[in-house]
């Protein structure tokens, strides 16, 4: 059995069907891309992984270290080991980023509030924040900030990566992470996740073009057509993609080499 | 000590100036004279005061005042209960006193015309600065009673300070009626930061005036913090009639339980090249109850004024709800007007985003609603009041 699960994924967004049955088997230490057009069901995949209130499991199971997460909180899932790096990362006002991140760090070590030996030392996080900075070049006066507040499109994805460098997931959900970025952003971020490839780490790429995966090397590419896997297989799989497009799978117009 | 005239006899009064005593004796008579106000009234259409019998809790608190030491102030300030300072200093007080409101405004704020006790008149002399912010705690020691403190604060021309009234009552105590009203009169130039924070019992009825008049160049920074009593009602109206006056109103109010808060505010711009900029932020949870009820005022010569009103509400339970009512008087057409209301609940984005990093619903909430009042709680003019308030907001915020 695999270290993380989708079977038979059935989910529906306000009534309308958009999983229609996906199953993926994801190890630790494996990169994994699931590619498809617009409307494919991708981010519907990404937010019932994660547990988003707005979308319904119409049925299947995500098994994960022995558990169904589909049963858990979002943030019980987060504790398990699950990270989603955001397509839009959410701003939310009056909260500083140090804050947040101190947070997100003590509740995954159990720490609520009484016992205080789970705590993060400042020293500790500071420490931590520094080198993770450093990798993603992004300087420290962003965490006074609130949370994406006034960031741009570039410093939300770093953002998003550092979070997940922070708390070091076992298996990470990139959600179209290269959208909206620039090529230098790009290979920052891409270099920061390179970093944390390894044993300890399945990864979950979700994206609409090739390009980030010319910087993330994939083991294996799914494509999503119409809320179920059309293709899959190795690399090979993104440089069929690369030149021909969704187009044969039918009504779909947009290419991938398209760039946002 | 019932409210009746004779009371008005009793030694806490007798010793007071007669021109004092004879307001008190006229607030006394528009007590008696005027109904309770009712919900055909249209400031008084949501905010129902039937169960209120303000004779019911007639025994008044902080009958002979009381002094609170404030060393190190400044030659020339006088700091002194405002019963004290009607004698040793009427030509000051006597012309400001109730100036800025009339007593017989309605029948709660004739009452507490006719049987303030405890309050404090400040005076700051022209051109003196005093760094310390002055502290003034008013404390109701049971229920049952009332207790009415009423603050003047004089800030002379080119004066710069900061005050704080903060109303303290034991959560569990027995209803009682109290109010705990300012006036603030901010000379040319002056440069004044007012805080009060109401944390009365749960059980309390409030009802409070704050209002302040700014001549030429003059700024206040006001901060209003609504937590306590069962029934609060504040008024905060700041009048602008000097102009390059300018005026930062804010408040947060957190309602829990069956608390109703009540909150109506003017910024009445007098004259022209004015400034006014109001927010109002308040979070409600159980079934807690709130309105807000704002006007800007643009009186027909002030030109090239500008007001800014906002009130946002974030409501926490099903069963809580906030009431928002902006609204605008113009009579000029060369101003810059804004306003705006919000009430609703938390956001669920922000909410999976905090649940997605590990963070459980409950903490993340806590987490959204203190970030809410943040960005206004940056806005208290200074460190002390702020701490004050952060530590209480978590402490309620649980």
């Amino acid at each position: 059995m695999a270290d993380f699960e989708i079977r038979d994924l059935r989910a529906s967004v306000e009534g309308k069907e958009i999983l229609k049955g996906v199953t993926l088997a994801i190890n630790k230490g494996e990169v994994h891309a699931v590619m498809g057009p617009n409307g494919s069901g991708k981010s519907t995949l990404s937010h019932t992984l994660m547990g988003h209130p707005g979308y319904t499991v119409d049925g299947g199971e995500v098994v994960f270290k022995g558990k169904n997460v589909l049963a858990l909180q979002p943030d019980e899932r987060a504790r398990l080991g699950m990270f989603l790096a955001f397509q839009y990362p959410v701003v939310v006002p009056g909260i500083s980023m140090t804050n947040f991140l101190r947070t997100a760090l003590n509740a995954k070590r159990g720490y609520d509030g009484k016992d205080k030996s789970k705590q993060i030392s400042p020293k500790e996080f500071r420490s931590m924040l520094k080198g993770e900075l450093e990798v993603l070049h992004m300087d420290d006066s962003f965490l006074p900030r609130y949370i994406n507040d006034g960031f741009s499109g570039g410093e939300k994805k770093r953002a998003e990566i550092l979070q997940m460098a922070m708390l070091k997931p076992e298996i990470a959900i990139l959600d179209e992470t290269d959208s909206g970025l620039d090529i230098d952003s790009i290979k920052f971020v891409a270099e920061a996740v390179n970093r944390m490839r390894g044993p300890e780490l399945g990864v979950l790429i979700i994206t609409h073009y090739t390009r980030i995966l010319e910087f993330i090397k994939p083991d294996y590419v799914h494509v999503l057509v119409d809320g179920r896997f059309v293709l899959s297989g190795g690399p090979e799989v993104a440089d069929r993609l690369e030149k021909t497009g969704y187009s044969e799978w039918g009504d779909v117009e947009d290419k991938p080499e398209e760039v946002a | 000590m019932p409210f009746n005239s004779q009371t008005l006899e009793e030694p806490t009064f007798r010793g007071e100036p007669d021109w004092l005593r004879d307001r008190r004796r006229n607030a006394f008579a528009a007590y008696e004279r005027l109904p309770m106000p009712s919900r055909t009234d249209e400031e008084w259409r949501r905010t129902d005061v039937t169960g209120l019998d303000p004779s019911t809790y007639a025994k008044l608190e902080h009958a002979n005042g009381y002094k609170q030491e404030m060393p190190g102030l400044p030659a020339g300030v006088i700091f002194e209960p405002l019963s004290v300072a009607a004698v040793k200093h009427r030509q000051l007080v006597e012309p400001l006193l109730f100036s800025t409101g009339h007593p017989d405004r309605d029948r709660f704020s004739a009452l507490h015309a006719a049987f303030f006790t405890g309050g404090n008149f400040l005076y700051v002399p022209d051109g003196v600065v005093i760094e310390e912010p002055i502290l003034r705690q008013h404390f109701s020691h049971e229920g049952g009673t009332t207790v009415l403190p009423h603050t003047v604060i004089v800030a002379g021309r080119g004066s710069r300070f900061y005050y704080l009234d903060e109303y303290i009552g034991e959560e569990e105590e027995g209803a009682g009626y109290r109010s705990g009203s300012a006036e603030i009169f901010v000379g040319e130039g002056a440069d004044v930061g007012y805080v009060s924070i109401q944390k009365w019992g749960r059980h309390a009825w409030h009802l409070a005036d704050q209002r302040a008049r700014l001549e030429k160049d003059s700024r206040l920074r006001l901060f209003n913090v609504t937590l306590g009593g069962r029934f609060s009602k504040s008024r905060v109206e700041a009048s602008l009639v000097g102009p390059g006056a300018s005026a930062e109103l804010k408040g947060i109010y957190f309602a829990s339980g069956k608390q109703f808060f009540d909150f109506h505010t003017l910024q009445d711009h007098q004259v022209g090249n004015t400034t006014s900029d109001l927010l109002f932020k308040g979070a409600l949870q159980d079934t807690a109850k709130t309105v807000y009820a704002g006007l800007i005022r643009i009186e027909k010569g002030a030109a090239r004024s500008d007001a800014y009103q906002a009130n946002r509400n974030l409501v926490l339970s099903d069963h809580a709800k906030a009431t928002s009512i902006p609204m605008l008087e113009i009579d000029n057409n060369d101003v810059r007007c804004t306003h705006g209301a919000t009430v609703g609940p938390v956001d669920p984005q922000s909410l999976f985003y905090l649940q997605s990093r590990g963070i459980p619903a409950t903490t993340a909430k806590r987490m959204i609603v203190q970030g809410f009042f943040g960005e206004v709680l940056e806005r208290i003019p200074f460190e002390q009041a702020r701490r004050l308030v952060e530590t209480e907001l978590e402490a309620r915020l649980g």
